[in-house]
């Protein structure tokens, strides 16, 4: 197991190198004075032809691609991500101010989806092919033929649009007045509704809820859908095993049988893959937060992409696909864990 | 009664079906045997034969599509295909066991060995995890497996093929069954470690008089151990005799084509001896006696009417119409020294 | 073959799937008969009038739009705005029934060049193995760090709106899972003693790939291709949704639903009363995603025990 964790983190920084490549890569696809746009504050300095090739050249926009790389990379690792246009501030700031947003949502719409993608997968695979199975399987399926945004606006439509109960957004506006002035109201994590529960506040960890629902129901729906489906297929395969055969012959009761002789070994595959699905989650981000105006760093990354801010555009690319790479690493390590026939060899 | 042994597990006119989307593939169709008590029956023939779905048949462990549509199995007096699953349940492991083919397959590679075996302990005899363990360690060291205390937490990865295989024997023996039934249990094995495995399973089944079902397309292994032999072909069973008749007096012409084709180092053979064609098509069985399209004696009779198992003398049975003409070949002298 | 397909029209689910697809299918031939194009680029879609917000089902043709035309010279084939419009006039009709071919297009373009590129990529890795093999998985293990929608969406940004840089974005980010099919499959038939038995016979390495391990290996390939047809026409509508994809005013369905956030809700009063800018896009997307994974859906798992040992 060892030598297949330290391969595996041999392996983290080539990757982050080719990713960052890549990006890089897209990112000359600009021009340079597109790209300048992303170093300055004030994009009224892009009015006088001068200043700009001045800028261009204390940039490095115009070097040749190794360099421009080099220079570019030393910029990021210092931690300076430019300016970000749409949101008037630095990229940094902004990523940090739109970050906990996001993380409340991602963090509650996982359990529903490992829960019911999951449990649902053994039982459909269970009962293969009789009418449970069917009606899940077509659930599923409609699930993943749904997009995103029209769930969304579905969801949207119903609970909001006619009955009103599910409003966008993430706080109502008397909520807000609390949480953000900071009056009476403590922001240790600033997920909302946990610092609600810390501050004794019901009311606003109600409110937070409310805003939170929709938004979760349209995240998790594509990815349990998923996650149904493939924990289903390794399911139906590892039923077929010889050792399920065997602990059958030994007189298990069905029940220890599915659930710890098949499930146990079924699951392993079915995490990893559950790992990178999470960690895709954050396309779906993007769409949700779009559709409830709800203000994470998806709705940011959407707003920044229509209105051509490519210093933010960019960032976020990188910001995303960092945080595939170490959830991958995290995953395949855990796989290493799980797994005996890794663990020990 | 036979030899004053009880009879254990009565078999008759078994058949299982398997409901494909391309037909009907009758794996088992009207197989009849007995199992006495102490005693080790071999059934005998090639892959697609039938021999392991009738031992599965037996436990009830079919997989869809295979459903069993007749015959009985009747085991202490009672007939297993009547039990409820619950009432299965309990017989599984406890009173017959089962071992399989692959131990690589047929061990759970993400549970410990140890566990595997404690399992069957803890749910037959309600005692308590650190009992079954101790148990288990001390079944491991009975199969011969080396520092079992410590075998006893590793995974079956880390075990070789011969150690897998008594990991399971020591699984299926744990509850002391009085039925074990073993199919193909060494076909997996290098030679030396296939006897030293046979003989295990012997001794272990001494200790309480217990029988053993022997299924294998090895003639070898068949003669060491078998007490009565069943031949299969194509779901049926086409001879049904004690091992010394089998090779010195077979009646069948498939049998004899078996014992025939053994290649043999003290008389001087230009060509191996073959039995000519292949196992049918479980899909579209020939018509007849299934065997006549492979079989040198076969006549008009044999190519229409299939043969039912009749009893020749007192313990021999056989399917064939043809029985005089085996015995004339055989008394030309092919089996010396067999 | 004949199997698979008597197998795919049996099973409910994929049946429904053919249906579905074959009506798209007609819609999208009959396209220039059901919509008559009022201008020469049938995938603009005609406005009827110049409101912005959306007109109900019914809505006429208004007027000033009307004397335009005749100027124009063009005959106006029709004037009645079956399904209503969309913010700024565009007839929704019109617009899914051009869709449709809009759909087809994206979704069998970029399936069919992402799965040559992967399947090519992958064969070379299987193949060769060795560090050719390590190279080219680091590179697609670089691609995969994307989710997939937000490298489209950079990619998008960075080349432009209109629908070919879409797809050129769907098919730079959408090889990868074809490469690792093929390549797995590949490793696994490598082994086979068939290719053994052809190596040693000294038969060349591409005639191998090409007649021995391509065409077993290439079910799992196709299976995922139709499931990714529904995927890649979802990603483009959602790009398009978001403002990054289609133009403004063109027939594609996710660009017809891409303004319809801010009617949804409609007016105080109205609740829902723009519903139409939304669902009839939304239920051609629908259905027609829909169609194609149950079919893909069945398709695997009829070939899925059939990989298990009998090809």
């Amino acid at each position: 197991m060892l030598s297949y964790i330290i391969r595996r983190l041999l392996l983290l920084p080539i990757i982050l190198i080719g990713v960052t490549f890549l990006i890089f890569s897209a990112f000359s696809l600009l021009s340079p004075m597109e790209r300048l746009a992303n170093y300055i504050t004030n994009p009224g300095a892009l009015k006088n032809p001068q200043m700009v090739e001045r800028l261009i050249t204390k940039y490095h926009l115009d070097d040749p691609f190794p360099l421009g790389y080099i220079h570019w990379i030393g910029k990021i690792i210092k931690g300076d991500l430019g300016w970000s246009q749409s949101a008037n501030q630095p990229v940094w700031e902004a990523i940090k101010q739109r970050f906990p947003a996001t993380l409340e949502l991602v963090l509650y719409s996982i359990i529903p989806v490992i829960l019911i993608g999951i449990w649902l997968g053994v039982i459909s695979a269970v009962h293969h092919n009789d009418m449970l199975d069917q009606t899940i399987r077509v659930t599923a399926i409609i699930g993943w033929s749904l997009p995103t945004f029209i769930f969304g606006l579905f969801v949207l439509f119903i609970f909001y649009g006619i009955l009103g109960w599910l409003p966008p957004g993430r706080l109502s506006v008397w909520a807000q007045d609390i949480v953000y002035t900071g009056n009476n109201f403590h922001s240790y994590t600033r997920l909302i509704t946990i610092d609600a529960l810390l501050n004794g506040n019901i009311p606003i960890f109600l409110d937070a809820l409310r805003h939170l629902i929709a938004p979760i129901i349209t995240l998790s729906y594509i990815s349990w859908a998923f996650l149904l489906r493939i924990t289903r297929s390794s399911m139906l395969e590892t039923l077929r095993k010889d050792y399920v055969r065997t602990a059958r012959a030994k007189g298990v009761d069905e029940h220890t049988v599915i659930h710890l002789h098949a499930q146990k070994n079924a699951m392993i595959p079915v995490m990893t893959i559950a790992g990178m699905m999470i960690i895709g989650m954050l396309g779906g981000v993007v769409i949700t937060e779009t559709v409830f105006t709800y203000p994470g760093l998806g709705f940011w990354a959407a707003s920044s992409a229509q209105q051509l801010d490519y210093g933010s555009v960019i960032s976020f690319a990188l910001l995303f696909a960092v945080a595939m790479v170490v959830g991958n690493l995290i995953v395949d390590i855990s796989y290493a864990l799980i797994d005996p026939r890794v663990r020990l060899e | 009664m036979i030899n004053n042994r009880k009879l254990l597990l009565e078999v008759k006119d078994l058949k299982t079906y398997f409901f494909t989307e391309n037909g009907i593939v009758k794996a088992v169709d009207g197989v009849d045997f007995e199992v006495y008590q102490g005693e080790t029956l071999g059934i005998v023939g090639e892959s697609g034969c039938g021999k392991s779905v009738t031992a599965f048949s037996i436990l009830r462990l079919l997989d869809y599509p295979g459903k069993t549509v007749g015959g009985e199995v009747i085991f202490k007096g009672e007939n297993l295909l009547k039990k409820t699953e619950d009432e299965m349940r309990e017989i599984r492991g406890k009173e017959i066991a089962m071992i399989f083919q692959e131990p690589m397959t047929a061990l759970n590679p993400v549970l410990t060995v140890g566990f595997q075996i404690s399992e069957a302990l803890m749910m037959h005899f309600k005692i308590s995890k650190e009992e079954a363990k101790k148990k288990s360690v001390e079944l491991l060291k009975k199969v011969g497996i080396p520092i079992p205390e410590q075998r006893v937490n590793e995974y079956p990865h880390q075990l070789s093929g011969g150690m897998r295989q008594r990991a399971m024997i020591a699984m299926a023996m744990s509850c002391d069954p009085i039925l074990l039934i073993a199919d193909e249990p060494t076909t997996a094995l290098d030679v030396t470690i296939q006897a030293q495995i046979l003989d295990l399973m012997m001794a272990l089944l001494q200790e309480f008089n217990g029988s053993l079902i022997m299924i294998t397309h090895d003639l070898g292994v068949i003669a060491e151990i078998a007490d009565r032999i069943a031949i299969m072909y194509a779901g049926k069973v086409v001879e049904y005799t004690d091992k010394k008749t089998i090779f010195h007096n077979p009646l069948h012409p498939y049998t004899l084509g078996l014992l025939t084709s053994i290649p043999r180092l003290d008389v001087e053979m230009k060509r191996l001896n073959v039995i000519p064609g292949i196992v049918p098509n479980p899909l579209h069985f020939p018509s007849g006696c299934k065997f006549n399209p492979r079989c040198r004696f076969a006549t008009d009779r044999c190519k229409k009417e299939e043969p039912s198992l009749i009893k020749i003398k007192e313990g021999h049975l056989v399917r064939c119409w043809n029985v005089d003409k085996v015995v004339k070949e055989v008394k030309k002298g092919f089996l010396v020294g067999v | 073959m004949n199997r698979i397909l008597r197998k795919l029209f049996s099973n409910a689910s994929s049946l429904v799937g053919i249906v579905l697809l074959f009506i798209f299918i007609i819609i999208a031939i009959l396209a220039p008969v059901i919509a008559p194009p009022l201008s020469e680029d049938p995938y603009q879609i005609p406005r009827m009038s110049w409101d912005i917000a959306p007109q109900s089902p019914g809505f006429l043709m208004s007027d000033d739009i009307r004397d335009i035309y005749t100027v124009m010279g063009i005959e106006i084939k029709w004037n009645k705005a079956i399904c209503g419009t969309a913010e700024g006039g565009y007839d929704i009709f019109y617009g899914l029934i051009w869709g449709t071919r809009t759909a087809f297009r994206i979704g069998l373009i970029t399936v069919a060049i992402a799965a040559l590129v992967g399947v090519f990529i992958g064969s070379i890795s299987a193949y060769f193995g060795g560090w050719i093999d390590e190279i080219i998985m680091r590179i697609t293990d670089i691609f995969l760090s994307f989710p997939f929608l937000v490298a489209a969406m950079v990619l998008t940004t960075i080349l432009g709106r209109g629908l070919d840089k879409v797809m050129i974005a769907l098919i730079v980010f959408g090889w990868m899972g074809y490469a690792r099919l093929i390549r797995g499959s590949i490793l696994s038939a490598k082994e086979e003693t068939y290719v053994m038995a052809a190596k040693a016979l000294g038969v060349k390495d591409i005639k191998i790939i090409w007649k021995h391990l391509l065409p077993n290996t290439i079910f799992p390939v196709m299976v995922q291709g139709t499931m990714n047809i529904g995927s890649m026409v979802i990603t483009a509508a959602a790009l398009s949704f978001l403002g990054v994809g289609a133009p403004v005013g063109y027939a594609d369905w996710g660009q017809m639903v891409s303004f319809a956030r801010n009617w949804i809700i409609g007016s105080p009063g109205h609740a829902g009363q723009y519903w139409f800018a939304v669902f009839y896009p939304g239920i051609f997307i629908v259905l027609f995603v829909l169609a194609w994974n149950l079919i893909g859906d069945t398709l695997r798992d009829i070939l899925d025990p059939r990989l298990r040992g009998e090809l």
